[in-house]
């Protein structure tokens, strides 16, 4: 060994390739047969895209850092069961783009919060988590609520998305911001547009309480509502099971 | 500084800070609507800022050919400063962001300021702006010594520092202004990652023109490690920053990668940013300042070569320790998990091989804090492996997942190892690199190592505590069967070790403090020619041979 | 760089390089370091061939244990199931009036239901349950929508306003928004309500708006709320004659109720909770004692 070493430490090229070509095995065993291997990805042919809006609150929650404090990840182990819910499946997070599994739980892991409180506690509890939740160590996000929602460049969003591999339609980018807005303004004629094109079940309401604007709380809301909720695979077998 | 490059590199100079300029001006245009027109003034800023410095010394007359035969250090020095004013601020942002969570309103109401944002900027600011500094310093001087050649040229040392500096301040501002990609130790957006790259590969270059040029025909351990660090590092970069952004004029992108497969190439990026990052490359510092501040020959030449290889091609496998019984297939996780626990060998081993290397030195280690420093890092840095490598077991990983006690591990490494290294090579570094016979002030360095290490015992203790008991209150039944604690308990009982946490934080920040201080004064007190005291042997290797520096 | 040159303190031999004044001993790899390599190689073949562990292409090696993580969680939710049944079961088939007789029962309930309400209802209700601007007090007995435990696992399961198909719905119209009162007849009327619970005394001046309240109320709140303003469980309409408040007692959060209707939202449980979890929790929060802590 130490003496066709003495030769490699010899010649800086080879040590050079040396390096790369030993470094390079780990991670190759480990990530291409993840695109080849069928059942990594579950099928749910359920699986719906997120709303323009839905998305933009994704961005906020990115851009806020939630994830530095809520995993979305439910582990495959008992008490994550039985305290969050069915356990993540990975066609879950197939449209996300980055994922946010998280690591680490400051706070509780939210796969599954959508639908669990009401849009007007979301909205109390970012405003300043100690008004609902003395004990919290969340941060109050007050400007949410001021910052009206940036919607016009949402269709360049989509088409970037599908440029990574979502299925969004033509109509789905062209219509993006009024999507966006309509979604938030149940009332107006633009609300119709959403769930003709994401579907009956998408929630259409004025997330912050007020149909007259459409805030960032608005979009950060309608992301929360729709956790773990895009597809049913994950809980329909396991409230079978249940029953 | 600029006086001592040639003309020529002064031209180089303006010509790339120019294209630099252009670029920022291109993006501050495009990004009008954007926080992205806000990165292009800081970009247009900081070149027109630094072609006024070229400019000042611009009809300065060439530089004598004598500098041929002295090894180029002014890059060095620099680097070292950054490394302690990004030290300083990171760690006051540790701080901060520790208190954060013991006292959640210390935000004063801006968005700038909430937790999930200065969050990262406290990881980039420790990890790239005070552990990248270092090594960028220290490796350049590490390079030139261990090779006896000269760096290539004069300009290209100042790109790759400058330039990596102006990444962590897009890194770090970005934060601030909400703009991040959310991958953990890869939070900048795109247009920072292509300038890392282009950084980079001008970093590697450095690196291969001095090895070409070298007068020992081998190539020292330390600069395997080092190499193992910029290859490694721009391989993992490129691959997990790959991104569509949304448009020219927009900050945001989209990974390339989606669920359960951008888990795992984050995670294969996340664990080797540890292991080429903050391992590899300390690692490279530790094999020189190490036993040259001890005046030893290192333990074993075939214990190297072991761990070396190990480390290169075993940490590459255990990224997916950070995915245990999540939606990553399971077969990851098992090879993510033994491969951690081979890599534990390699580890103690390079750090066995460190310690034995103090054999017949440890008296000095008893009577010098800087080889104290180093002594200390290299024991945390076997304790943080041991540590890693029991997490990466299935059923601790159970445990100790999105707990505290990953917290406490990471700074078990970070604060124990990767920090104290770097002060004990930066106090090694400052006296010979400013021609002075000692530091300002051997009592600071002395007070600088019991507040780290009294800092570390604390905040490494805290998370151990709280991070078990949050572990397991988290998976605790009661009689009936049924959970015994709500997920609001854990967090009342995480409190006091939060406080604890924050002090232990704030003995370390001061420590920092404490040795800026020490390194000002050394820098500013009188120098001599040079002293004998532990000082290096900075035999101007090249004064024979200059010919051969001149065209590079 | 004479090779072989022998290190004074260890007497050991050197690789004979030097790299400014570094030298390297060329000590054989020590023992230990060959022998625990072996030993954790070892274990990882051992492992490797009982868990699934190898790519392969399409597929990959599934080990010989069989052992799937997603089938152990389900067995393992399952087993605590059935471990539970000891007293679930008797949950299960009792009706309320014998479980709350049992003691010891009850104290599985109470034990179980603390934990389940903190980390599902408390955010809203509190950990004590004694609500919030916006969340009522379950500690009060003051029923919106009646307190014996089948009126509350129905709230529960079906929620409030929840969007569920079964759930139960009230709404109190927005009197002011929508142009029903005029600010003088809301300002009436909000001191009658206030006068009701004691909250505002009749004095001398603002008898007169108690007295137009009072027909106020009379006109447009008494469907809902009764003749006395004491409520009524059917439509979820609060007693307005007791001291408890949900939005505050206070003239101007009456005053923005009146003016601005209220829906309050209780989400449903029914998908998100076992049977037995609602029953419990309807049980938990049945027992619990206002007056307590
Ligand atoms: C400092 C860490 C921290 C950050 C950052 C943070 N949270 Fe939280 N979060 C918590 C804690 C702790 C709790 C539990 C206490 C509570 O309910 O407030 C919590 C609770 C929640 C809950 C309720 C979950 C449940 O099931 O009870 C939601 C929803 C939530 N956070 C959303 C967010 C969003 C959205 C963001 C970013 C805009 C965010 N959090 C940022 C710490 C944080
Ligand atoms: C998102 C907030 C929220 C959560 C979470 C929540 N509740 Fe409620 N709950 C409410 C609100 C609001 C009301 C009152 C609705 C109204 O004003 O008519 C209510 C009403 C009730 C009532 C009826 C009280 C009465 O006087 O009739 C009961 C019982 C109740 N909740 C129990 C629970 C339990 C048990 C849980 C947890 C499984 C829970 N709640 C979770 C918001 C919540
Ligand atoms: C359609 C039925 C209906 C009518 C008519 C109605 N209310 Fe209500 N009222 C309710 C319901 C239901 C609630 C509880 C709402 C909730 O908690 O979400 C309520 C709540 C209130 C509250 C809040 C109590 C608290 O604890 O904070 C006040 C005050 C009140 N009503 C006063 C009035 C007055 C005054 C009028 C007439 C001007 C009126 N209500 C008419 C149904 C009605
Ligand atoms: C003054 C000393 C320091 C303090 C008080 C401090 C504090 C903190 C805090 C509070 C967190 C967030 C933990 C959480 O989210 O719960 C954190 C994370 C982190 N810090 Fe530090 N830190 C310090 C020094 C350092 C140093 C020197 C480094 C690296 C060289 C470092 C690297 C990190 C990393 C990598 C994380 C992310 C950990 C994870 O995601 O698991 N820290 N630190
Ligand atoms: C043999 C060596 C090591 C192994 C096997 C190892 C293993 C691990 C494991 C299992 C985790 C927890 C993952 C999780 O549950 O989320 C972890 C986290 C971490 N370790 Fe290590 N570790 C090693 C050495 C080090 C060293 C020397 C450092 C230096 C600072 C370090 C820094 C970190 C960081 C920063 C994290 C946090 C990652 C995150 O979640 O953000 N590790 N490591
Ligand atoms: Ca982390
Ligand atoms: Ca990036
Ligand atoms: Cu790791």
């Amino acid at each position: 060994m130490p003496n066709f070493h003495r030769k490699l430490e010899r010649s800086a090229i080879g040590f050079v390739l040396a390096i790369i070509v030993v470094a390079s095995i780990g991670g190759f065993v480990e990530i291409a047969p993840l695109f080849t291997i069928d059942e990594t990805v579950e099928k749910a042919p359920d699986m719906r895209v997120y709303t323009p809006l839905e998305l933009a609150g994704r961005n906020i929650y990115l851009r806020e850092g939630c994830y530095a404090c809520h995993s979305q990840m439910i582990r495959t182990l008992r008490d994550e069961v039985e305290r969050y819910g069915p356990y993540s499946l990975a066609v879950e997070s197939q449209y996300d783009h980055p994922m946010l599994w998280g690591s680490k739980r400051t706070g509780p892991d939210l796969a599954r919060v959508g639908g669990k409180y009401s849009d007007a506690w979301q909205v109390a509890h970012l405003r300043n988590p100690r008004d609902v939740v003395p004990v919290s160590v969340m941060p109050a996000y007050r400007w949410l609520e001021d910052n009206t929602l940036k919607t016009e460049d949402l269709g360049d969003h989509l088409l970037a998305m599908r440029r990574v591999g979502v299925p969004y339609t033509q109509a789905m980018i062209d219509n993006a911001p009024a999507d966006a807005y309509g979604q938030a303004t149940p009332d107006t004629d633009r609300a119709a547009g959403v769930s003709e094109r994401y579907g009956e079940a998408t929630n259409i309401r004025a997330f912050d309480g007020d149909p007259s604007r459409v805030t960032e709380m608005d979009a950060l809301v309608a992301y929360l509502q729709i956790l773990g909720k895009l597809t049913d695979v994950a809980t329909a077998p396991a409230v079978a099971a249940k029953e | 500084m600029i006086a001592g490059l040639t003309k020529l590199e002064r031209q180089l100079s303006l010509a790339v800070l120019t294209v630099l300029a252009l670029c920022g001006l291109a993006f501050a245009a495009a990004g009008r609507n954007d926080p992205i027109g806000t990165h292009g003034f800081v970009i247009l800023l900081s070149a027109v800022g630094l072609m006024f410095v070229v400019m000042a010394g611009y009809y300065a007359p060439e530089p004598d050919k004598e500098r041929l035969s002295r090894y180029y250090d002014d890059p060095t020095k620099v680097g070292i400063i950054l490394a302690m004013a990004w030290a300083v601020f990171g760690l006051f942002f540790g701080v901060w962001v520790a208190a954060l969570l013991a006292w959640p309103d210390l935000t004063f109401d801006a968005a700038w300021s909430s937790f999930g944002r200065i969050r990262p900027v406290h990881t980039t600011s420790v990890i790239f702006g005070f552990g990248g500094n270092a090594l960028i310093a220290t490796s350049l001087h590490v390079l030139q010594r261990t090779t006896r050649a000269r760096l290539p040229d004069q300009f290209s040392p100042w790109f790759v520092l400058l330039g990596y500096n102006l990444f962590c301040v897009l890194a770090v501002s970005g934060y601030f202004m909400g703009l991040t990609q959310s991958k953990e130790y890869a939070e900048p957006e795109w247009y920072a990652d292509i300038w890392l790259v282009i950084v980079w590969v001008v970093y590697f270059l450095i690196y291969i023109r001095t090895l070409a040029r070298r007068k020992e025909p081998h190539i020292y351990v330390a600069n395997w490690y080092y190499m193992a660090f910029i290859l490694v590092v721009a391989i993992l970069h490129i691959v997990n920053n790959l991104a569509v952004p949304v448009s020219f004029g927009s900050a945001k992108s989209y990974s390339l990668f989606s669920g359960v497969q951008d888990a795992m190439t984050q995670w294969w990026y996340g664990h080797n940013a540890v292991a080429f990052f903050l391992t590899a490359g300390f690692l490279g510092m530790m094999y020189y300042y190490l036993p040259k501040r001890a005046g030893r020959p290192i333990f074993s030449y075939r214990l190297s070569i072991i761990s070396f290889w190990g480390i290169v091609f075993m940490y590459m496998w255990a990224g997916s320790h950070h995915l245990h019984y999540t939606a990553l297939p399971q077969w990851v996780q098992t090879l993510g998990m033994t491969f951690s626990v081979v890599l534990l060998v390699p580890s103690w081993a390079s750090a066995g091989n460190a310690l034995a290397t103090l054999n017949g030195a440890w008296h000095k280690v008893r009577d010098d804090a800087t080889l104290r420093f180093m002594m200390v890092a290299a024991v945390f840095y076997g304790l943080s492996t041991f540590e890693g490598s029991f997490m990466a077991i299935r059923a601790v990983n159970s445990l100790s997942h999105y707990t505290d006690w990953t917290v406490g591990h990471v700074h078990a490494g970070a604060l124990g190892w990767v920090a104290m290294i770097s002060f004990g090579s930066i106090y090694a570094l400052v006296p010979w690199m400013w021609k002075r016979e000692r530091m300002y002030s051997s009592r600071l360095v002395e007070v600088h190592f019991w507040l780290a290490l009294s800092g570390t015992v604390v905040y490494v203790f805290a998370m151990w505590n709280s991070g078990i008991i949050q572990g397991l209150m988290w998976r605790t039944y009661n009689e009936s069967g049924t959970l015994a604690y709500s997920f609001i308990d854990s967090l009342v009982a995480m409190h006091p070790y939060y406080i604890a946490r924050t002090l232990g934080g704030l003995l370390f920040l001061l420590g920092a403090m404490v040795g800026c201080y020490n390194i000002w004064m050394t820098i500013r007190q009188p120098g001599t020619s040079l002293a004998a005291e532990g000082s290096e042997v900075d035999e101007p290797a090249l004064a024979t041979s200059t010919a051969l520096q001149a065209g590079e | 760089m004479e090779i072989g040159k022998r290190d004074p303190v260890t007497g050991k031999t050197t690789t004979g390089h030097e790299w400014n004044g570094i030298e390297e001993l060329d000590t054989p790899v020590p023992r230990v370091v060959l022998f625990f390599l072996f030993v954790t190689i070892l274990f990882s073949v051992v492992y490797w061939v009982l868990m699934p562990a190898w790519p392969l292409g399409v597929t990959y090696t599934k080990g010989l244990l069989g052992f799937d993580d997603r089938q152990v969680v389900a067995s393992a939710v399952s087993d605590a199931t059935l471990e539970r049944a000891a007293w679930t079961d008797k949950v299960a088939s009792m009706d309320f009036p014998a479980i709350q007789a049992d003691e010891g029962l009850m104290r599985s309930v109470r034990e179980t239901g603390r934990t389940l309400f903190a980390d599902n209802c408390a955010v809203c209700h509190g950990v004590d349950a004694k609500g919030g601007p916006g969340f009522p007090d379950l500690t009060a007995k003051a029923w919106l929508w009646g307190g014996s435990p089948e009126q509350i696992t129905q709230t529960i399961e079906f929620g409030i306003n929840s969007g569920h198909p079964d759930t139960r719905v009230s709404q109190m119209m927005a009197f002011g928004r929508d142009g029903v009162l005029d600010r003088k007849q809301i300002n009436d009327v909000v001191a009658y309500v206030r006068s009701l619970s004691g909250a505002e005394a009749a004095t001398g001046d603002n008898a007169g708006r108690i007295e137009a309240g009072r027909e106020v109320f009379a006109a447009n709140c008494v469907a809902c709320h009764g003749d006395t303003g004491k409520g009524n469980v059917e439509v979820g309409a609060p007693d307005l004659t007791d001291a408890k408040w949900i939005y505050g007692s206070d003239t101007q959060s009456v005053f923005n109720t009146v003016y601005g209707g209220r829906q309050g939202h209780m989400p449903h449980w029914k998908d998100r909770l076992t049977p037995i979890d609602v029953k419990v929790l309807a049980l938990y929060v049945q027992s619990l004692d206002g007056a307590a802590k």
